[in-house]
This record gives C-alpha cells, sequence and structure tokens, in this order.
C-alpha cells in the first residue's frame, strides 16, 4: 500500500472532519481522490501540518485530523513535545511514514534507517501512539476519532511510491476561505 | 507601611501589564511563547489568566504553524519572543502567514538595542528591522511608555489588512519592568 492507496482508503473518515493536509503529493493526492471544503491544503511551510491541526484543534471543538509525513515530522520534531502537553481531545495527529521524501523523488529519510517516530512521540510525551500497517489505519483513525477523551499520535508504516499528479489549481484564499465556511466563521460564500 | 508596599506593587510589571491590556484591547486572545527574559513578566501574567490561551512552545517557526492553525479557528493569534525568532521563522512567515493572508501579532523582546549586555545579541539585532521590512510587516517600534497606547489599534489594523504584524519593544523600555 502506498500514501495514494491510504488515502482513498480512508476517505470516509477525512470527509467528515477538519483536515490539514501536508505539502506536496499528499495534498495532491487528496485533492485529486476528493476534493472537500473541510480539507486545507498546505502549498508551503513544510513541516508544519502537526503545528497547525493543533492550534486549530485548541481554537475550536470539531474533530481535527493532521496528515503529516515522516519527512516533515523529523523536520518539525519539536512540536511533538507541544503536542504531547497541549494537545486536546479533539486533536488527530496521522503520519503517513513511507520511510522517503515522496514529493522530492523518494530519497531516503532517517525513519528507514534507525529512527523510531513512535518511540519519538512517547518519549515527547504523547499518550496514545499507536503504530499501524497502512491496512490497519482505517480502523486505528475511527477508533482515534470516536474517543472524544484522548488526542492520538498514529504512525502508519506504508510503502514509497506517488501517482503522477498535478499541482493543486486552487489559489491560497480560496481554500482559506471555503474551509473557514466549513466551519462557520466565513459568512459571504 | 500597608499603602506603601501596595503602590510597589501596581507599579510593578507596569509595563508589562500594560501591553497585555492593549493587546487584548486589540482581540487578541490566543497567545504564544518563546521565553526571554524581556518577556518573563507578560509570562506569568498570561499564566494566571482565565480568559485567554496560553502556552509556551519549544521553537518559534512551529509557533507560526500553531498561529496559523488558532486563525483558522477564529482566534486571533500572538506569539511573543525575541527578535532571534523571527531568523528561525522567515519561511513559515511568507509560505504560510502571508501566502494564506492570516493576522497574527508578532509581539518581539528587540534584544541587542542600546541597554543591552550581552554583544552577541547586536547581530540579530541589527538586521531585525531589515528583514521585517524585507517580509514587508508592519512594525510598531516601542521605545517608551507612551507608545505602548498604540499597540491595540496597531493590533486591530493586522486583521484588516490580513497580515502579521511586528511590536518591537526596546531592551530599556522592558529591562526595568520587575
Amino acid at each position: 500500500m502506498n500514501r495514494f492507496d491510504l488515502l482513498n482508503k480512508i476517505q470516509n473518515i477525512l470527509k467528515d472532519n477538519l483536515v490539514i493536509c501536508n505539502i506536496g503529493l499528499p495534498s495532491q493526492e487528496l485533492y485529486k481522490i476528493n476534493d472537500q471544503p473541510n480539507f486545507f491544503y498546505m502549498l508551503g511551510s513544510m513541516g508544519l501540518s502537526s503545528s497547525i491541526g493543533l492550534g486549530l484543534s485548541l481554537s475550536q471543538t470539531k474533530q481535527v485530523i493532521s496528515i503529516d509525513g515522516d519527512g516533515s515530522v523529523l523536520m518539525n520534531m519539536n512540536t511533538l513535545a507541544t503536542i504531547g502537553n497541549r494537545a486536546p481531545s479533539n486533536y488527530t495527529l496521522l503520519i503517513i511514514d513511507n520511510g522517503s521524501y515522496g514529493s522530492t523523488g523518494d530519497q531516503r529519510t532517517f525513519t528507514d534507517e534507525n529512527t523510531s517516530l513512535k518511540d519519538v512521540a512517547l518519549g515527547a510525551g504523547c499518550k496514545k501512539v499507536i503504530e499501524c500497517s497502512g491496512e490497519e489505519t482505517l480502523n486505528e483513525l475511527s477508533k482515534a476519532i470516536e474517543d472524544k477523551n484522548n488526542s492520538y499520535v498514529i504512525i502508519s508504516k506504508i510503502n514509497s511510491g506517488n501517482v503522477k499528479i498535478d499541482p493543486i489549481p486552487l489559489n491560497p484564499i480560496t481554500i482559506r476561505d471555503r474551509f473557514r465556511k466549513f466551519i462557520g466563521i466565513v459568512k459571504y460564500l | 507601611m500597608f499603602n506603601h508596599f501596595i503602590s510597589i506593587e501596581i507599579k510593578k510589571m507596569k509595563i508589562s501589564k500594560k501591553i497585555i491590556d492593549n493587546l487584548k484591547k486589540g482581540g487578541v486572545d490566543f497567545y504564544l511563547s518563546v521565553p526571554c527574559k524581556l518577556l518573563a513578566n507578560m509570562i506569568d501574567i498570561l499564566e494566571k489568566d482565565k480568559d485567554v490561551y496560553y502556552s509556551a512552545v519549544p521553537r518559534e517557526e512551529e509557533g507560526m504553524g500553531i498561529c496559523a492553525g488558532a486563525y483558522l479557528g477564529n482566534k486571533f493569534p500572538c506569539i511573543m519572543m525575541q527578535n532571534t525568532g523571527i531568523g528561525n521563522s522567515v519561511n513559515a512567515i511568507v509560505s504560510l502567514l502571508q501566502l494564506y493572508q492570516m493576522p497574527v501579532v508578532f509581539l518581539i523582546s528587540y534584544r541587542g538595542t542600546p541597554g543591552e549586555p550581552v554583544g552577541a545579541q547586536g547581530g540579530m539585532a541589527k538586521i531585525t528591522e531589515d528583514i521585517l521590512q524585507t517580509l514587508r510587516i508592519p512594525i510598531l517600534h516601542c521605545s517608551s511608555e507612551n507608545d505602548l497606547e498604540k499597540i491595540s489599534t496597531f493590533s486591530k489594523h493586522a486583521k484588516v489588512v490580513e497580515s502579521p504584524v511586528a511590536i518591537l519593544c526596546d531592551f530599556n523600555l522592558m529591562k526595568d519592568d520587575k
């Protein structure tokens, strides 16, 4: 299973929740599979998907899923400590861990060598940390969303590999405003 | 004796209280900080304030991300940091906050300005305003207590122009606020 297969498989959960999606191929694949106004596509700032989702979950009560990647989490690992100490129960971080920098040509990341993001997340203070296969991810993700008392970090171990895909045609303000309209903040669209 | 004690208490942290009061008057209701000794009193005040959200964060760039999410969720965020933090955050400011036009207040302790005892802080001080100007970020430079009155209007301006804005607080303004 690669990232595209996984994103396809978890669509039914994503479509009902606020989703912050990582820059590059993850966002482009998600857009291609099933574009939704409650999906916030990152067009820059690699590494910050987990942090943006955290800020969003602290600011309103709807369930938030941050879709991040192993390369991106390695770039902003300190945010796992913030999540371990501050994440509310409406926050789920889904790390799609394919051991490679998919958007830049599948160079290997350190999770393909010695680094375990599960151990890092546990050490950073995250309590509910699940490492699972791509096949198990749908089930683990739905359990995490149903649990109203805990935040979760789910590390989905999948294969590297990408589908050929175009950049997202939406401009950033469109992404921003339709997302905020879905939450109920923007009234004018 | 007792009255004397009270007057000292009120004078204590006068500058920090004024800054937070004006930020709150400007609508700011979500605060993060990466610590600086010049920000310590504001952190103390915010930790006790039940009306707003406050948390420490380990790194400024991450804080920019959390502020972006807070804005999406209808908060008006502020990140407090040293001017060194701007250096840590340039890409997040440009490719996230400015790209999506998100109002965020940067409350910056301006280390390396006159009064600063640590020479090594001078490097970032020399280029801080140049970086902010290159990024086209509106600046409010506070060097005296009177300047602090402008903070609420300046914060509201961030929302109107949908942009991050920067408040620089000089070393000498903050250093005696004990």
